[in-house]
């Protein structure tokens, strides 16, 4: 059966029952946006920290905003062409329409890929350092000869697995041989250990406890290494695997190397004495980061004399969210050299130093006692990166949908466009409607997100 | 509706003129989100006036909704009124009448 009133209107609406059925999905999809940029409205007015502005890629937002705008004259163009039977200009003006979808998310993995490569590292002080983790981030153990292993009798959600959980976190050589209690040499694999696992739990059941354990060694010690969210915790001696197997060794190094690329003093007392300006991290700076500020708090007094300093978030931002364009401080009083630039260099974010990358900035190594919070930018630094990867991943994902379906009628529907183009003009005009819609949601995600 | 062959020949030229306008003031909010206002929430304020004149600029022209049939200006009417409720279910945050006096006022 066909669908009835595809190409001409339904005489009771007056419209053909594709476009109320678009404009129905349409009003359910503002609610859908809508409840997100609700959320967006309750984290902004709670958020307990400087919400962040201009913080993202603007020059790629805006260019994505021009992208999308032009997509969205180019598939209103592609339902005309249509409409006045020129077929020709009708596949350009869709395929451009395609195109910049592509551009769009191309530019969006971009953005991504920098967030999730840029870290944020929370001091004990409230200072935060942003900046990049070249060889990333790991806790180091050496010596460790002993395990401790735990199975429960009954089922638990955390039984021991060393063969999945603690044997990839061993950092050199092969498959270490493992001594058990009774003397036994063994190489762990998954069909040993169950032969070890079953032994345990008979004993642990003939004697009536609730959990089987024992005890592994090994001849040569061992060397781990395991990011902190792969492991469940440690101590100076020991190290708890996520199955619950303890291990016995020495802390070697849980210091984490840094690239600074920004000081954000915004979150402490007395932003000059930040640990960040500790003698062990970047005592070098303290002086560029106070000229910073008292150029900024000049600056504002200058152009206005009126207003409240403290009551400016951009200030605020400005003054006390230091950049490091280079690996040492700018030279003071170099009045031709480098140390004229740094007034501008101090706020211009595409000065030359971002355009080399990471190479270009100093390196810290930083005490784990140091540091309360670390995360790259991703939701769980703060609420703004949760709503802002919720909304522009949502965005996203109607950008491709809107995208292949665009691409289908392009592609696929040239039988519809020789034997019946109204039909198809209708269909190009649903799915264009669908593309505005993007559109429109982009025109208030880049303001609210980018800009203010 | 801009159905005829006619029509949508003079509409042609209006949907670059509105392309271009978009373009415009989307540089527009881009240079004024840089502009110091007095407060934040004037940049805020401006910034979002801007983007509804953009959306409205899309709505009318591109999505036709200028020219529509009534049925869907029905849909759309209960969607912009569930949609306002939305956005202003942040007041609730202040409803706690233990500690909320009414709105912060910085001139006291």
């Amino acid at each position: 059966m066909d669908i009835p009133y595809t190409v001409h209107a339904r005489p009771d609406t007056g419209l053909y029952n594709a476009k109320i059925g678009v404009w129905l999905f349409l009003a359910s999809e503002v609610m859908l946006f809508g409840g997100l940029f609700s959320a967006y409205i309750f984290l902004r007015v709670g958020a307990d920290y400087p919400w962040p502005v201009h913080d993202l890629d603007v020059t790629l937002g805006f260019i994505n905003t021009v992208v999308l705008i032009a997509s969205s004259v180019t598939v209103v163009m592609a339902w005309a062409m249509l409409k006045l039977r020129k077929f020709g200009w009708y596949r350009i003006n869709m395929a451009i329409t395609v195109l910049c979808a592509g551009v769009f998310m191309f530019n969006k993995t971009l953005e991504y890929k920098a967030k999730f490569a840029h870290y944020a590292v929370k001091l004990s002080d409230g200072t935060f350092l942003t900046g990049h983790l070249p060889h990333g981030y790991q806790v180091k153990f050496g010596d460790v000869t002993e395990f401790a292993i735990t199975i429960p009798v009954k089922n638990s959600a955390v039984t021991a697995d060393p063969v999945g959980y603690v044997l990839p976190y061993i950092e050199e050589g092969t498959a270490p041989k493992f001594k058990t209690e009774d003397g036994k040499e063994v190489t762990l694999d998954k069909a040993t250990f169950a032969e070890l696992r079953a032994a345990a739990l008979k004993k642990a059941e003939a004697e009536k406890k609730s959990a089987g354990t024992f005890k592994l060694t090994v001849t040569a010690p061992l060397k781990f290494a395991a990011k902190p969210s792969e492991i469940f915790g440690y101590t100076d001696t020991s190290i708890t695997f996520r199955d619950g197997t303890i291990a016995t060794g020495k802390l070697i190094d849980d210091k984490m190397t840094l690239e600074v690329d920004g000081i954000d003093a915004r979150g402490v007392a007395q932003p000059d004495n930040s640990l960040a300006f500790d003698h062990r991290y970047l005592p070098d700076w303290q002086k560029a980061f106070v000229a910073n500020r008292e150029h900024h708090l000049a600056e504002f007094e200058k152009n206005y004399p009126t207003r409240d300093k403290a009551r400016s978030a951009t200030l605020q931002k400005e003054s006390l969210y230091f950049k490091l364009h280079s690996v040492t401080p700018p030279a003071e009083g170099a009045a031709h050299g480098e140390g004229a630039k740094h007034g501008a260099e101090a706020h211009s974010p595409t000065a030359h130093g971002a355009e080399h990358g990471e190479a270009h900035h100093p390196t810290v190594i930083l005490e784990k006692k140091d540091i309360t919070f670390f995360s790259n930018f991703t939701p769980k630094l703060n609420t703004y990166y949760a709503i802002y990867f919720t909304l522009t991943g949502l965005h996203g994902a109607h950008v491709v949908i809107g995208a292949l379906v665009l691409a289908y009628f392009l592609c696929f529907d040239n039988k519809r466009l020789k034997q019946d183009p109204e039909h198809l003009a209708n269909r190009v005009e649903v799915g264009g409607l669908f593309w505005h819609f993007v559109d429109l949601v982009w025109i208030f995600l880049f303001p609210l997100l980018y800009l203010l | 509706m801009a159905d005829n062959v006619e029509a949508i020949q003079k509409s042609i030229k209006w949907y670059f003129i509105i392309g271009f306008i978009l373009i415009v003031f989307s540089g527009l909010t881009v240079g004024l989100s840089y502009v110091e206002l007095p407060t934040h929430s004037l940049n805020i304020i401006v910034g979002m006036i801007l983007a509804t004149i953009k959306a409205a600029l899309v709505a009318l022209i591109f999505m036709h909704l200028s020219h529509e049939r009534p049925l869907i200006y029905k849909v759309l009417a209960f969607t912009v009124v569930f949609v306002l409720a939305l956005f202003l279910l942040f007041i609730f945050s202040h409803g706690d009448p233990l500690e909320f006096p009414g709105f912060y006022n910085p001139v006291e």
